[in-house]
């Protein structure tokens, strides 16, 4: 690992990426940085709120979500943790690209939208799987609350399902809001990438994009074993 | 202290000031100035202020006598659900961070701007979606659930609480992104020697709000997006008809909302922290002690939240520690208190109009603060609870302690804001007629509390008729008072309104070191800190212990 | 203004405050490989029968996992320490979130088994009534529903449904109204 520092960095005055409330290149970058992570934080508060449903639904009816977790297909869950842990290597990639960047490189900003495509594409695969997902689940009358029909279609699961369901949706419904958010910021990353933008002189765009994908990563390491795997 | 090149004059600037820097609608609409942008927060909070009180008056005149005389029973419920909601999430929340704040902070720290400045742009227009929406419930339907939309009934009452809850959803979003511009700002934006120990306190005091703001919204953000879901969907979480727990409910809601308290009150700290010292021309006492007390607030304020639980079902053991952790805040609060009174004494006071808001704080926040007190003893409270005795509190706290916090501000900030002063004795006599009226009307609700009268109640029995008259009568003089206050500020605007100059009241931190409005980019050049905030030039140094 | 740079109310000499590390492409597939390990092997166990200690384990291995990712995928491993101040903090927050309700909402129940002060639809099912699942809450989607897809031949639980409702016919009002 090396601790680079670049010339063309140390002059924040020749940085034409520095906005003019700024000093330099490094107050610009930390500041996006720091704004990312509290970001990021709320974020992480918000999900905590249904992850603590989640919890308490457990405790209520540990029963019924034994029973319900059982409908979730733990291939397709698989499949999507695996699609999401690639995309964010892929990710991390695309950021690394940019931090080695050399400004005005074709060839580097080519790389940086390989990368992004890559990601892009594994968000896409994901939100296809969760589609086959979902329709299972609607065709089986596995709906939150009061949409919630699969008694009445023969699936006899123990106590209040109706719950689970609910807490399924939810979650999964914020995150794959997230995904798409996600997706759409890529794109924007993407086109700034194709005008040349990006560059070790200016790289906090990509790597905001980055920390942001990696939280979305980050839920799924936790939805998954919660709500699929875990008896 | 700080050092100015001198050759910049202050009071003939070369650069036209920020509201002559640019022209036409648009330049307001979209501008990215901080202080533009303070500006339309102040005129919005102002604004909305004026509604929810012109509500409240309302609902005392409403209660005048014991029976149901004006509004209806359910008009009666959206009228104090209106009047909570709006003072809460579009005045009271958004006012000191986003008016005062946004002004002044990069001002105060000798910034250009804040940290993330469209950022900025981007979290008024949210705030002013979100009162679009929460006003719109008015013609969808009312809203009658209280601002605190406990469930079941906010999941099955069939007035426009859907809408609502997605309103508050999206002021969250207005506050969180000013909080976190914030936090970056204060991190990252100081100028040459703005250390920790040379922040104003002011400053701090945003700072500490920012980091609730930031770690307490998003729950609420999630909880009343999920009383949106189970209005629509009925999942069971919250409620016990399928399954769920209002009690659940019930400590989401309050792990936001007992920080968000502390989002009111701890900008009102600052500003006093800066009226009291200005106008009594004397160095802070304690001000790492009035500092760190704030960021000590905002972190006990998420370990108390249940003392909103007391009799809703909560088990004894968690109401124990709860009650416990609720005393522990009261700590830091006392050592503010003791601080202002120390710096006041032995200063050279002047009683203008900021400083009798200053004095008036720390009467009615303190007995706002020690009801608190009695409140968060469970034995006590299990009477108090529900009835006028919290109303009262929690007026005394929120309108005695941040309102009149952020009156005086606006009149001690106003030259600046504005580059003229205010109309002095009218400025007084609003001042007096606020303290009297505002006494009056909440004084007489602690004994209302205290001899049971229940709140959110149109009718009451007989035995309350005198106190409740009151009440009324000073809810008049309080409003005669607020807008004789008004008429004050509005003096500034006269043509022959006396001009402020740069630094009217021989203050010395940053935001006096720039003319009066400021210029665009705030400072000529950038200022240099080379000192505290609140050494006047006349005090003896030999003399002082730092 | 010269080229002399501040940071945080201190002239800076060096305006690059931020270093930044570019990490090798190896250690980053390094750690997806450790990563797609450790998803196959919460995967292989929840196929075991571990019993009560098999939420723990997933949580640890989920734990380490995103430990990974926010180290070294997220770069706070080398960052400036703020950042991960806040996450850290952020975390103990969510602590103190889940810590007192959790702890709550578990008193309260045994609270419940000893006095009885409140009603959950699980005690409905203990008193012998089958609780109204899902659309059973709502008597009018579920008559729209029957319409349309024909009754269904589970009349049983249709009467403990409706035996549930009508200790519920308060809420259940209400609801119907919107
Ligand atoms: C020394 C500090 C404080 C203590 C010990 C304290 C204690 C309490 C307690 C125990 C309650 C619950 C009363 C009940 O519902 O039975 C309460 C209610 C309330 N407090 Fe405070 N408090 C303090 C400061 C504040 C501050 C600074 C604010 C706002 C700026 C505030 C605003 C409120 C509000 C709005 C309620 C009522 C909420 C509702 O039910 O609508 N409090 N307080
Ligand atoms: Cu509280």
């Amino acid at each position: 690992m090396s601790d680079s520092t670049h010339a063309a960095h140390t002059d924040g005055e020749h940085n034409p990426y520095v906005a003019h409330h700024f000093d330099n290149m490094g107050q610009q970058a930390g500041a996006a940085k720091l704004g990312m992570w509290l970001f990021l934080a709320t974020e992480l508060l918000m999900f905590s709120g249904l992850f603590l449903a989640y919890f308490i639904c457990r405790m209520w009816y540990p029963d019924m979500v034994l029973g319900a977790h059982e409908y979730l297909s733990k291939t397709a869950g698989g499949i999507n943790t695996c699609v999401l842990l690639f995309s964010s290597w892929t990710m991390a990639m695309a950021v690394r690209s940019a931090q080695v960047g050399k400004p005005g490189s074709k060839e580097d900003a080519a790389k940086i939208k390989k990368y992004l495509l890559l990601t892009l594409l594994c968000a896409g695969v994901f939100l296809v799987v969760k589609y086959f997902e979902y329709s299972a689940k609607f065709e089986h009358g596995m709906l939150p609350g009061k949409f919630y029909t699969a008694h009445l279609h023969g699936y006899e699961i123990e106590g209040l399902p109706h719950i689970f369901f609910g807490i399924y949706f939810i979650m999964t419904g914020l995150h794959g809001v997230h995904v798409l958010v996600g997706m759409g910021i890529m794109i924007w990353i993407y086109l700034r990438a194709s005008r040349g933008e990006f560059s070790h002189q200016n790289y906090a765009g990509v790597e905001n994009t980055g920390l942001y994908w990696h939280l979305v990563d980050l839920v799924w390491i936790f939805l998954f074993p919660l709500l699929y795997l875990v008896k | 202290m700080s050092e100015q090149p001198a050759s910049y004059d202050l009071e003939n600037p070369s650069e036209p000031n920020f509201y002559k820097a640019q022209k036409g609608l648009k330049s307001w609409l979209f501008t990215v100035d901080h202080k533009r942008l303070g500006v339309m927060y102040l005129a919005s909070v102002i604004l909305f202020f004026f509604v929810a009180g012109f509500l409240a008056i309302a609902l005392r005149t409403e209660l005048l006598t014991p029976a149901q005389d004006f509004v209806s029973a359910s008009t009666y419920n959206q009228l104090f659900t209106l009047h909570g909601a709006i003072m809460t999430f579009l005045f009271i929340i958004p006012a000191t961070p986003g008016a005062l704040g946004n002004f002044l902070l990069p001002l105060m720290l000798g910034a250009k701007d804040v940290a993330f400045p469209r950022l900025n742009l981007l979290s008024f227009w949210i705030y002013s979606a979100a009162a679009v929406m929460l006003l719109c419930t008015l013609v969808l339907g009312g809203l009658d659930t209280g601002w605190t939309f406990y469930t079941p009934y906010s999941t099955s009452t069939g007035t426009a609480a859907g809408l609502a809850a997605l309103g508050v959803f999206v002021a969250g979003f207005s506050s969180i992104l000013t909080g976190l511009n914030f936090v970056v700002t204060v991190h990252r934006m100081r100028a040459p020697g703005q250390t920790w120990d040379r922040m104003p306190l002011f400053v701090w005091a945003i700072y500490a709000t920012a980091v609730i703001q930031i770690l307490a919204t998003p729950v609420l953000a999630i909880t009343v997006l999920l009383v949106f879901i189970e209005r629509f969907l009925g999942i069971g979480i919250f409620d016990p008809a399928m399954g769920g727990d209002p009690v659940l409910f019930q400590h989401f809601f309050w792990f936001y909302s007992h920080p968000a308290v502390y989002i009111m009150i701890l900008p009102g700290f600052g500003i006093i922290s800066e009226i009291l010292t200005v106008h009594s021309r004397k160095h802070v006492f304690g001000y790492k002690a009035i500092a760190l007390s704030s960021v000590a607030i905002a972190i006990i304020s998420f370990l108390v939240w249940g003392h909103h639980l007391f009799v809703s079902g909560q088990s004894e053991l968690v109401g124990v520690i709860f009650s416990f952790l609720t005393f522990a805040v009261a700590v830091p609060t006392a050592i503010k208190v003791f601080s202002w009174v120390a710096t006041l004494y032995g200063g050279s006071i002047v009683y203008n109009t900021p400083m009798w808001y200053g004095l008036m704080f720390l009467w009615t926040f303190t007995i706002g603060g020690v009801t608190g007190l009695y409140l968060s003893t469970i034995s006590v409270d299990v009477h108090l609870h529900d009835t006028y005795f919290v109303v009262a509190h929690f007026h005394y706290v929120m309108m005695g302690g941040l309102v009149i916090a952020f009156i005086g501000g606006v009149f001690h900030w106003w030259p600046k804001i504005t580059g003229r002063f205010y109309h002095e004795a009218s400025g007084k006599l609003g001042a007096l007629l606020v303290f009297i009226g505002f006494n009056v009307t909440f004084g007489t609700q602690f004994f209302l509390g205290h001899q049971g009268m229940p709140r959110r109640y149109f009718a009451y029995l007989p035995e309350y008729t005198t106190m409740h008259q009151i009440s009324t009568v000073g809810s008049y003089i309080l409003a005669s008072g607020l807008l004789i206050a008004g008429f004050s500020l509005a003096m500034a605007f006269r043509k022959s309104a006396p001009k402020a100059g740069s630094n009217p009241w021989g203050a010395v931190s940053l935001e006096w070191k720039t003319s009066s409005p400021p210029i665009e980019h705030n400072f000529h050049d950038t200022p240099h800190v080379t000192g505290s905030p609140y050494d006047f030039p006349e005090i003896d140094k030999s003399g002082r212990t730092h | 203004m010269s080229a002399q740079a501040y940071l945080k109310g201190k002239e800076i000499e060096n305006p690059v405050e931020v270093h930044h590390h570019v990490a090798p492409v190896s250690l980053y597939v390094i750690i997806l490989m450790a990563l797609f390990g450790l998803t196959g092997l919460t995967y292989a166990v929840s196929f075991a029968n571990l019993g009560p200690l098999s939420l723990p384990v997933a949580m640890a291995v989920a734990a380490l996992k995103a430990s990974l990712v926010v180290a070294f995928f997220m770069h706070l491993k080398d960052d400036d320490r703020y950042n991960l101040f806040v996450f850290l903090g952020t975390l103990i927050f969510i602590g103190i979130f889940f810590g007192f309700t959790l702890f709550d909402m578990q008193a309260r129940d045994a609270l419940n088994d000893e006095q009885r002060t409140f009603v959950r639809a699980e005690d409905e099912r203990n008193a012998g009534n089958s609780p109204a699942v899902g659309i059973s809450n709502d008597p009018a989607r579920l008559a729209a529903w029957e319409a349309k897809h024909g009754s269904h031949d589970e009349g049983a639980e249709g009467e403990h449904a409706e035996g549930a409702e009508g200790e519920h016919a308060e809420g259940d009002k209400a609801e119907g109204e919107h």
